[in-house]
């Protein structure tokens, strides 16, 4: 009866594989039919997973009832929601990457933010499973339970059901048009927002159901699911973002090779590194696959990024910016016991934005990993303080807290070189890829957190003092990126972030300013979260969580990415509304802010982004004001067919 | 504005995609003081000849020479800081700054000058444009005849030897376009080597030096790809003797 270890692990490994698959498909053919990657979609899952277990468990509904509910009605509700209030309007105006991620981080952040409200922080650990888990009696004796048998099966039902729909009905037909060229297949009468809400539906429906499979096996708050889920978007990336039974295949390999690795034993160092790889291996893959060249052949506007509604602000605006940022920093020195504990943070995090307005504000490069370096500075801050870094004594913080940022600083260099060659999506998946890296291969491991000093001792012991010493740093950052702001090296940012090709013909060298940027970057955000770390007196993995980072990210954007003052006061805000009120109140505050951003903005469009109106008599389309006929864009027979009928009809423009 | 003589030229280049032959052993001259001109139907290879010699593209064979260097290797920026400019078929500026910004990123990029005569070469090229009025308004917002204009400003303040133009002439009205035959006339005058790719023959004929036809990725001089059009072999004439524009 007894079956080889490695098979029983394999069928362990095929209930994970099911759940990543099952989000790799609603992830590639939402993006297949909307041009989106769904950012949203660990949000969807956890929402969905939090619907299911109220329904369940708190309201006592039949759980047939309540599985159909959530997974066939409410998480498809949500994606067509979505689509109606978000991305049908960015689509309309063929909105830019940037623009399109930022929404997508919008809704992401606002349902975070909404399920804390909801259901608070504490991971609950009661989800109710979907499946009963009755062991089967397979041939050779292998060890099977339903569950995994159904989700396998489901997986492999609903893969070939697409395929199918996709190959043989109209609306397959109709799918292939839109996604070959939108404008075109509109032309010909095709319903393209249809195609685009079906998309979006399906999507948020897969999501729903790899939250609900997902959730019984791990306690369920706003942050975990989500996380988890968007690393199978190393599944969807790997399948190019294009073929499903690729990304089934590489879905079930990475989730069979997770529980296999569980078996292999080393001894020593090597045994933690291994475990930490074994319980990591999406998130690897996820580095890997974005990293490797040309697997996310992603079309990219050809002109830089600026972000929706990041326009020169009028002086009145600027001085009441400024004068609120002053107002809220330098309040809490008035305060004392804790709540000048509570605000503490405020500062601190105001460099760690203060860094994403240099990489994404001025040099145009999307980082959605700027908490992975934050917790590096606070780590290495730590090992400094602590005497946990070989060779070198326990030194006080007030020299650990520089040296973490000088190490922390080339640490940049890993997003900034894939960064040379990559825009938009492929930029935002790999800053986003490296930034949980770090936080699950190194924050997360107690191998590499142990040891760690953070206790202010002397005079930084004292609220106050240290307070002074954050503002003092922090004004000293801004006097710094104010200056580089202002001059040669500013313009050649500006230059970068509006349109790389010509910065380059104007003799800026591209990826040299970079690797700088990323670099003053990782810097910046390292002493923000040194002093983060200093702050609270402990290094907590929680407060450097990528999902932070993405908050982070869409907090700048809302507050002007390309405003320092305004990074200061989204952090002084972000840190105040947090000690004020409940745990949520802020994700969901930045969420609704980025989404009404995105809308009210959007109306007059982000006109500065394209350059000109194309003129006419062109041989080529202009891939920065046009979205939909982006050069080198393959078409499928049927695009070809339609381009032609098109163009014999007297052409698009 | 100081033009120094600088030679641009390409020899036997030769760019392949997949099968096709975008370049084929082509070889030209862009001498100083002179605008040569490059026409011929869409597809014959002329913006990969362009981006070939911008630095945009490297060809699989032949050389570039500036000024008599073999530039073959180097990237598009640090060709520009050997006096290499260009502008682009679809406007390209940085609507994020402002249009003296814009100069100043060419002049300071460059890095041909040093910080003093960069701040005067922008004030100058503002000057010479027309542009010193709206100097410090954000380039977001202008027409696309003042976008050019800001374009081949970026392009001068940085004091090249060689300037490559792709369609320079592409949405100017006629006044717009007459104003641009004129200051690259006397830019010419003044020791640049201009390159024009142009679909506008008659800007073409009026200011050229000497007129370039490509077709099927070959410079086959005695032929207009277009079909049909005036044969112009060696065409070779001063500004002041080409045919006034008249309307099409």
């Amino acid at each position: 009866m007894a079956t080889p270890l490695a098979l029983d692990l394999a069928v362990a490994g095929v209930a994970v594989g099911s759940a990543a698959a099952l989000s790799g498909v609603g992830l590639v053919v939402c993006y297949r039919a909307t041009g989106v990657l769904n950012l949203a979609q660990g949000a969807v899952a956890m929402v969905t997973a939090y619907a299911l277990r109220q329904t369940v468990v708190v309201w006592h509904w039949p759980k047939v009832l309540a599985i159909a509910c959530c997974v066939l009605v409410f998480a498809p509700g949500l994606g067509f929601l979505m689509d109606v209030a978000v991305f049908r309007r960015l689509q309309r105006r063929n909105a830019g990457t940037a623009e399109t991620l930022v929404a997508g981080l919008g809704v992401f952040v606002l349902l975070i933010g909404g399920a804390a409200l909801l259901w608070g922080l504490t991971p609950l650990g009661d989800a109710p499973s979907v499946l009963p888990s009755t062991p089967l009696v397979a041939p050779g004796g292998l060890r099977l339970t339903t569950d995994t048998v159904v989700d396998l099966g489901a997986v492999l039902l609903l893969t070939a059901a697409v395929g199918a729909v996709n190959r043989w009905t109209p609306f397959g037909t109709m799918l292939r048009a839109v996604v070959d060229n939108r404008r075109l297949a509109e032309l010909s009468g095709l319903d393209a927002d249809a195609v685009s809400s079906v998309g979006w539906a399906f999507g948020a429906f897969t999501a729903g159901l790899t939250g609900v499979l997902l959730a019984p096996g791990l306690r369920l708050d706003p942050y975990g699911l989500p996380l988890l889920v968007m690393e199978t978007m190393a599944v969807a990336v790997a399948a190019g973002l294009r073929s499903l039974p690729l990304a089934v295949g590489a879905a079930l390999a990475l989730g069979i090779g997770q529980s296999e690795l569980t078996a292999v034993h080393l001894g020593g160092g090597p045994a933690a590194v291994l475990q930490s790889v074994s319980a990591n291996l999406f998130v690897l893959a996820l580095v890997i696959v974005v990293l490797i060249p040309g697997r996310l052949s992603v079309p990219e506007t050809a002109s830089g990024l600026l972000l929706p509604g990041d326009r020169p602000r009028s002086p009145l605006t600027r001085i009441l910016l400024q004068a609120a940022a002053l107002v809220m920093l330098f309040g809490p020195l008035g305060l004392r016991g804790n709540d000048l504990r509570l605000l503490l943070p405020g500062p601190a995090l105001a460099l760690v934005l203060l860094s994403l307005v240099v990489v994404t504000g001025y040099g145009g490069q999307i980082s959605l990993g700027q908490a992975g370096y934050a917790g590096l500075g606070a780590l290495l801050t730590g090992a400094f303080a602590g005497g946990a870094v070989p060779g070198v004594p326990a030194l006080p913080a007030a020299l650990a807290l520089p040296l973490a940022v000088l190490v922390a600083a080339p640490f940049g260099l890993l997003v900034g070189w894939p960064a040379i060659r990559r825009r938009g999506l492929a930029l935002a998946l790999t800053t986003f890829a490296v930034g949980t890296a770090m936080s699950r291969l190194v924050f997360q491991q107690p191998y590499l957190t142990s040891g760690l000093r953070l206790d202010r001792t002397g005079a930084w012991g004292n609220d106050r003092v240290f307070y002074a010493v954050e503002l003092v740093l922090l004004g000293a950052a801004l006097l710094l990126v104010r200056a580089l702001h202002g001059g040669r090296p500013g313009r050649a940012l500006g230059a970068m972030r509006d349109h790389e090709p010509a910065a380059y013909a104007s003799g800026v060298n591209v990826p040299w300013l970079k690797l700088l940027a990323f670099t003053a970057g990782s810097a910046l955000a390292a002493l923000g979260g040194g002093l983060l770390g200093l702050g609270s007196q402990a290094f907590d993995p929680n407060a450097f969580d990528p999902v932070l980072g993405l908050l982070w990210f869409a907090a700048v954007v809302v507050f002007g990415a390309g405003s320092a003052s305004g990074a200061v006061l989204a952090a002084v805000a972000l840190t105040t509304v947090d000690a004020a009120t409940t745990a949520g109140v802020s994700a969901a505050a930045v969420g609704v802010l980025a989404l009404l951003r995105g809308r009210l903005t959007g109306g007059r469009g982000s006109g500065a982004v394209a350059p000109a109106p194309s003129p006419a008599g062109q041989d080529r389309p202009a891939a920065a004001t046009d979205g939909a006929v982006v050069p080198g864009v393959r078409l499928s027979p049927l695009g070809r067919r339609l381009a032609t009928r098109i163009q014999a009809r007297g052409g698009v423009r | 504005m100081t033009a120094r003589a600088t030679w641009l030229a390409a020899d036997r280049l030769v760019r392949r995609y997949g099968g096709v032959s975008a370049l084929d052993q082509v070889s030209i001259e862009v001498p100083p003081g002179r605008i040569t001109a490059l026409t011929g139907p869409n597809g014959a290879g002329k913006s990969t000849l362009f981006r070939c010699l911008s630095g945009a593209e490297r060809p699989d064979a032949g050389r570039v020479l500036l000024g008599g260097r073999d530039v073959t290797r180097l990237p598009e920026h640090a060709r520009a800081r050997l006096g290499l400019a260009r502008t682009f078929q679809q406007i390209a500026v940085f609507p994020g700054l402002s249009v003296a910004d814009n100069l100043r990123v060419g002049a300071e990029q460059a890095g041909r000058l040093p910080p003093a005569r960069a701040a005067a070469a922008v004030a100058g090229t503002l000057r010479l444009l027309g542009l010193d009025r709206i100097a410090d308004h954000p380039t977001s917002a202008l027409p696309t005849g003042t976008l050019r204009l800001v374009e081949l400003g970026r392009a001068l303040a940085a004091d090249p030897g060689v300037l490559l133009l792709d369609e320079p002439a592409a949405g100017l009205d006629r006044d717009e376009t007459e104003r641009l035959a004129v200051l690259l006339t006397a830019l010419a005058g003044n020791g640049l080597a201009v390159l024009l790719v142009e679909h506008d023959r008659e800007l073409v004929d009026r200011i050229a030096d000497s007129v370039h036809t490509m077709a099927a990725g070959r410079i086959t001089t005695d032929a207009d790809g277009a079909g049909g059009g005036p044969h112009r072999e060696g065409y070779r004439e001063g500004p002041d003797g080409g045919s006034v524009a008249d309307g099409r």
